[in-house]
């Protein structure tokens, strides 16, 4: 056993009233993204011109909106493309940096060098200007998002991973590893990638959180999904105009990718302890 | 400087100004605002777009190069045209021919004479020289020449009569300026500090936040129709720009501003309560659906008909911008152009029992699963092409959605693709196999309008503004039958029957008007809006205390 | 590993080469992705010039083309393009008609005091946040997390716009028009700064924790260390390295925020410069502001590397 394994405090778990509302939030939250008709029998195009700004009610529980648009109902439906967003492009941002960084770390020399310099090309564009360009060029659609996002993040991921995995190679268990006789990719397989990843999983389920906000701020600029979809970013964009006088339209649905992230990170960072204690 | 209180032969009445409340004067209840007029003083304007130059041919450029730049011309309140720096003119009988007599003395702000030469210089420069394409197409194929005949006489040359002509150039493209100035200044100086003889010069443009103007303490050129005689009253206008509605329209609150142009609609009805409102609608062509009739699903008139018939465009507008923005029926002439026919617009009232029926005799008589009306296989599917963000507010987006989700009743599959400014403004939907309906609104003081969009389209002289891809020789001759008659009613008559081949063939599908919305603060009097565009003039207003 | 001081010269020497290569591909990049927007360059400028939207004969498009020279052939556009590059000149705005460094130069101050002061309240929070809280007790540690997640999960215009209403509308104590003054960059700064230090603090967190664990850190206890002394002086240090890799990525995912703010407070800005200059292909703006923030990416890559060998002591000649 290595040095590393000695008796400490374990890890403080987090509240656990806190991983079950997590629970029960993610798996709401999967729900609405497979089978939203299951939680709301409105259709979220359903017009109704007579009930427009409507606030909240025992009949509309997040209120209406300005064409009597049920608010609750457009965000369970929007569920599935925010999440999609959020999943699809965190999946590519982590293949990507994985692939990068284990290489560029791993191989060292000219190819950490090529590697090195590609993705500090990328840092070099603001990730807006990635995404408007990636936006420009294919036209605004989920697909369109998905990969602008992930893109978008990919850099950022690729180095940390790097980073990481350079940490760890210093690390005394792996010396001891190698000195123990095992080697090349058994190396990397039950301890290097283990334990370089295991920071990133708090970053990538971060990450699933922070792609779904991200993907709300290309919509704020109108380079969402087109209509008349209900992702949230589009919510919040169409709500902003409304924040004095019909405050649900705003507050409710960033209130909604709040609590998916939050909950989201929750559950990820208990995973993380939990296999943060049995990898040691 | 003084003041001359004269009576106010300018009233802002009716005509296209719809509602112009002054709440503070004659003491309605108003708090803060007291009735002595001051001099001096700041005005902070809050405009939305910032231009990448003053002087151009956007609308987002009239509003602001009206401040520096003076017209000939002007459009009242009753849509005769009225002097400005020509004190008056003559038209030739055979209507070719107009001598403007201009007034005299009238110097650039760089000193030099606003003289015949100085005007038929920015002419020729706007007509052959690339200096405002938008003048330049509002009044082609009829400018010949322009030329100074004395100091203060030019003489404007047409090849045909055209009536609408003076209306025209009452816009704010038409602006004069000095030809020494664009002559030997830079391009850049040029973009940024146009050299006018208008009641304010730019000071200073710091570029993403407000351009200052200064008084021009030497104006002696205002128009007919201004509400006081002299340069401006107060000192200083700060044109700030600030995109988001709800900074905008709250930062009258703080006192941050003292005019907001574009209102949020849902904060309408506290402005009318709180400050002075004016509502301005934008004559030309209103916003409105042009259909493709070329290829797709919509080269069968029945079809067009169905989808004008399918939809309630008036409930959607009014639910979409809170009854602020007026439904246009027309789609072709906005209510508040003159020539515009009111019974045309009456057309196509909501009926989707007849918008089935006519689907029927089309040939769409099948439902697929999903609902949608399919022909030989083919589904009624439309691709509704709009400017995101920049022609559509979210507002307008959520007119289109309630009218997408009201033409689904009906059996159409209406997509809603969002274009941005570049894909627009590249040409990536200028193919008639791009899409089969487009908003889309063009503003002009006069029905005239109506050539520019429907002139009919060929591979000799194309029409790219001719988006219903319609050619239609009937309409072509009523229209220039029109243009150069010069009666007015008989012009207006013939703009009508121009405008009911449009609605009757469906061509285009009429949806709401343009509008200029602005909140004034009350101690802010006399900031009105010039007629033939609705741009602010800041020269006569002053401030109370 | 003993480095020499040849060593390091050559080192850095190095970095300044490939950093300028970085530069000249990113802007190369650039170039041709906005020629792989679809539409045509001339077309969208004289649509630009008067606000409508149509094709235009090529007699019309033919003064723009001669120009900027549209209608030569890409290789002879990329070249005449690079070379401008060397002699320092970014060209001249299609749209503004004045040289890119000045349409640049006057918003690139704001933007930077926005970035710089976000990151570094970012900063102030997330480690206070953390050190205060982190494994000292359940109840403490849980708030600190939920408060992590809580503020990283934010939307940044949600939070904006919050502020904005609540702050500057309603209480008033901010400005609403903040353009550059100092008053009014404290709304935008925290917009930026909150979800960004929940993010940091989340991360710092984790790695603290780990750290903690660490013999060394033990060994510090056994020593007679107090908890404070041990949390600041060797957890930290160690505890700061993904977020200090993570803040040179920060500073791109503020440039975005920042046009989000900048919208939203009315401030001055090249993010609003970048946005509208993609939107109306201005591409001299586009390629200048992808070359200023390049450069300041590889100068913040620079200092994260420095500080990344200052604080973790083993890393220092592995690179």
């Amino acid at each position: 056993m290595t040095a590393a394994t000695l008796a400490l405090p374990r890890v403080v778990r987090l509240p656990r009233i806190g991983t079950v509302l997590a629970a029960t939030v993610v798996v709401l939250v999967l729900v609405a993204a497979v089978a939203p008709g299951l939680l709301t029998h409105r259709s979220p195009t359903a017009i109704d011109l007579t009930a427009t700004l409507r606030g909240p009610s025992w009949a509309h529980w997040f209120g209406t909106d300005d064409a009597g648009r049920d608010l609750l109902t457009r965000v369970i439906y929007g569920t599935r493309q925010s999440l999609g967003i959020g999943l699809g492009a965190t999946a590519i941002a982590f293949l990507i940096a994985v692939v990068l960084g284990f290489t560029a770390a791993l191989a060292g020399g000219v190819v950490d060098g090529i590697i090195t310099r590609i993705v500090e090309v990328a840092f070099a564009f603001p990730a807006l200007l990635l995404a408007l360009l990636v936006i420009a060029v294919r036209g605004p659609s989920l697909a369109t998002e998905i990969i602008a996002v992930g893109i978008g993040s990919a850099p950022g991921y690729a180095r940390m991973v790097r980073g990481q995995v350079l940490t760890v190679r210093q690390a005394g268990y792996i010396e001891a590893a190698a000195a123990l006789g095992h080697h090349g990719f058994t190396v990397i397989r039950r301890h290097l990638f283990p334990n370089a990843m295991r920071p990133l999983v708090a970053v990538v389920t971060l990450g699933v959180g922070q792609s779904i906000v991200w993907a709300s701020g290309l919509s704020f600029l109108g380079l969402g999904v087109p209509p008349p979809s209900s992702e949230w970013g589009a919510l919040l964009d169409a709500g902003r105009v409304h924040i004095t006088t019909s405050w649900w339209l705003e507050i409710l649905p960033g209130l909604v990718i709040v609590l998916v992230a939050l909950a989201v990170t929750t559950l990820g960072r208990t995973l993380q302890n939990r296999l943060g204690g049995a990898s040691r | 400087m003084t003041r001359l209180s004269s009576p106010h032969w300018r009233r802002t009445a009716a005509g296209l100004i719809t509602i112009a409340t002054l709440a503070a004067c004659g003491g309605t209840g108003a708090a803060a605002a007291g009735d002595t007029p001051t001099t001096g003083g700041t005005i902070i304007y809050g405009h939305v777009q910032e231009p990448p130059c003053i002087f151009g041919g956007w609308i987002q450029q009239a509003y602001i190069s009206r401040q520096v730049l003076d017209g000939l011309v002007t459009e009242a309140e009753d849509g005769s045209v009225k002097p400005w720096l020509a004190t008056s003119w003559t038209t030739s009988p055979d209507g070719l021919t107009y001598t403007f007599a201009l007034k005299d003395g009238v110097k650039f702000t760089d000193g030099t004479p606003v003289d015949g030469e100085a005007v038929a210089w920015n002419f020729d420069y706007w007509e052959n020289h690339d200096g405002n394409s938008t003048a330049k197409v509002s009044i082609d194929p009829y400018y010949q020449a322009a030329k100074a005949i004395d100091a203060t006489h030019v003489a404007i040359s047409l090849n045909k009569p055209y009536p609408p002509f003076l209306t025209l150039i009452t816009q704010g493209y038409f602006g004069i300026q000095s030809p020494t100035a664009v002559k030997t200044k830079s391009e850049q100086e040029n973009c940024e500090k146009p050299i006018g003889s208008g009641g304010f010069i730019v000071k200073e443009w710091k570029h993403g936040e407000e351009v200052v103007l200064t008084k021009n303490p030497n104006y002696t050129s205002w128009p007919a129709t201004a509400k006081h005689q002299g340069p401006a009253v107060v000192d200083e206008v700060r044109w700030k720009f600030v995109a988001d509605g709800v900074s905008r329209y709250a930062s009258l609150s703080t006192g941050e501003s003292n005019v907001v142009y574009e209102v949020p609609t849902v904060s309408w009805k506290d402005a009318e309560q709180r400050y002075q409102t004016i509502r301005y609608i934008t004559p030309g062509k209103p916003v409105s659906f042009s259909i493709n009739t070329k290829t797709g699903p919509f080269t069968d008139k029945l079809v067009r008909q169905a989808f004008a018939y399918g939809a309630d465009r008036k409930a959607a507008v009014e639910a979409g911008f809170h009854g602020v923005i007026p439904y246009e029926g027309n789609p072709s002439v906005s209510q508040a152009t003159p020539g515009y026919d009111a019974e045309v617009a009456k057309a196509y009232a909501y009926d989707p029992a007849k918008a089935g029926q006519l689907l029927d005799q089309a040939g769409w008589t099948t439902r697929n699963a999903d609902g949608v009306r399919t022909k030989d296989g083919m589904p009624l599917s439309i691709k509704l092409v709009y400017g995101a963000g920049f022609i559509f507010t979210s507002e307008g987006a959520t007119v289109l959605q309630v009218l997408q989700e009201q033409w689904k009743q009906i059996g159409f599959d209406v997509k809603l693709v969002p274009a941005t400014l570049a894909e627009l403004w590249g040409g990536k939907y200028s193919d008639p196999s791009t899409f089969d309906a487009t908003p889309s609104y063009w503003t002009s003081p006069s029905a005239a309008i109506l050539w520019i969009v429907w002139r009919p389209s060929t591979t000799a002289s194309p029409n790219y503004s001719n988006r219903s891809f319609y050619n239609n020789d009937t309409l072509s001759q009523t229209i220039q039958q029109a243009n150069t008659e010069p009666d007015v009613t008989k012009a207006n008559a013939l703009y009508g029957q121009a405008q009911k081949i449009i609605q009757d063939d469906a061509a285009g599908v009429g949806l709401y008007t343009q509008n200029s919305t602005y909140a004034i603060a009350k101690n802010l009097k006399d900031v009105w809006l010039e007629k033939s565009q609705g741009e602010p003039v800041f020269s006569d207003a002053y401030f109370t205390k | 590993m003993p480095t020499s001081r040849s060593n390091a010269l050559g080192r850095f020497a190095g970095k300044v080469v490939s950093s300028v290569g970085v530069i000249v591909a990113a802007a190369s990049v650039t170039f041709f992705a906005q020629l792989a927007v679809p539409g045509d360059r001339a077309t969208a400028l004289m649509n630009l010039q008067t606000g409508q939207e149509k094709k235009w004969t090529p007699e019309e498009l033919a003064p723009l083309n001669e120009r900027f020279g549209f209608d030569k052939p890409v290789i002879v556009q990329y070249l005449r393009y690079l070379g401008g590059l060397f002699r320092g000149d970014l060209g001249t705005s299609y749209t503004q008609k004045r040289p890119v460094t000045e349409v640049i130069g006057g918003q690139l101050l704001p933007s930077l005091t926005l970035t710089v002061a976000a990151l570094a309240v970012a900063w102030v929070l997330a480690l206070g946040v953390t050190l205060l809280t982190v494994k000292r007790g359940r109840f403490l540690s849980g708030l600190g997390s939920t408060w992590e997640a809580l503020t990283a999960s934010l939307p940044h215009y949600w939070v904006g716009i919050v502020l904005l209403v609540v702050f500057a509308v309603e209480l008033r104590i901010f400005p609403i028009i903040g353009g550059t003054s100092a008053s009014g960059t404290v709304l935008p700064v925290l917009t930026l700064a909150i979800p960004l230090a929940g993010f940091l603090g989340q991360v710092t967190r984790d790695e603290f924790v780990q750290v903690l664990e660490q013999p060394f850190v033990t060994t510090a206890r056994t020593r007679g260390m107090s908890d404070l002394g041990v949390r600041l002086r060797h957890v930290l240090r160690h505890a700061v390295l993904p977020a200090i890799t993570l803040s040179g990525w920060a500073l791109g995912a503020l440039v975005a925020g920042a046009v989000i703010a900048e919208n939203i407070f009315g401030r001055p800005g090249i993010g609003q410069v970048l946005v509208t200059a993609v939107n109306t292909r201005d591409l001299p703006t586009v390629t200048g502001i992808v070359l200023v923030v390049a450069a300041i990416y590889v100068v913040a890559n620079l200092l994260v590397d420095l500080a990344y060998a200052v604080v973790d002591p083993r890393l220092g000649g592995a690179r």
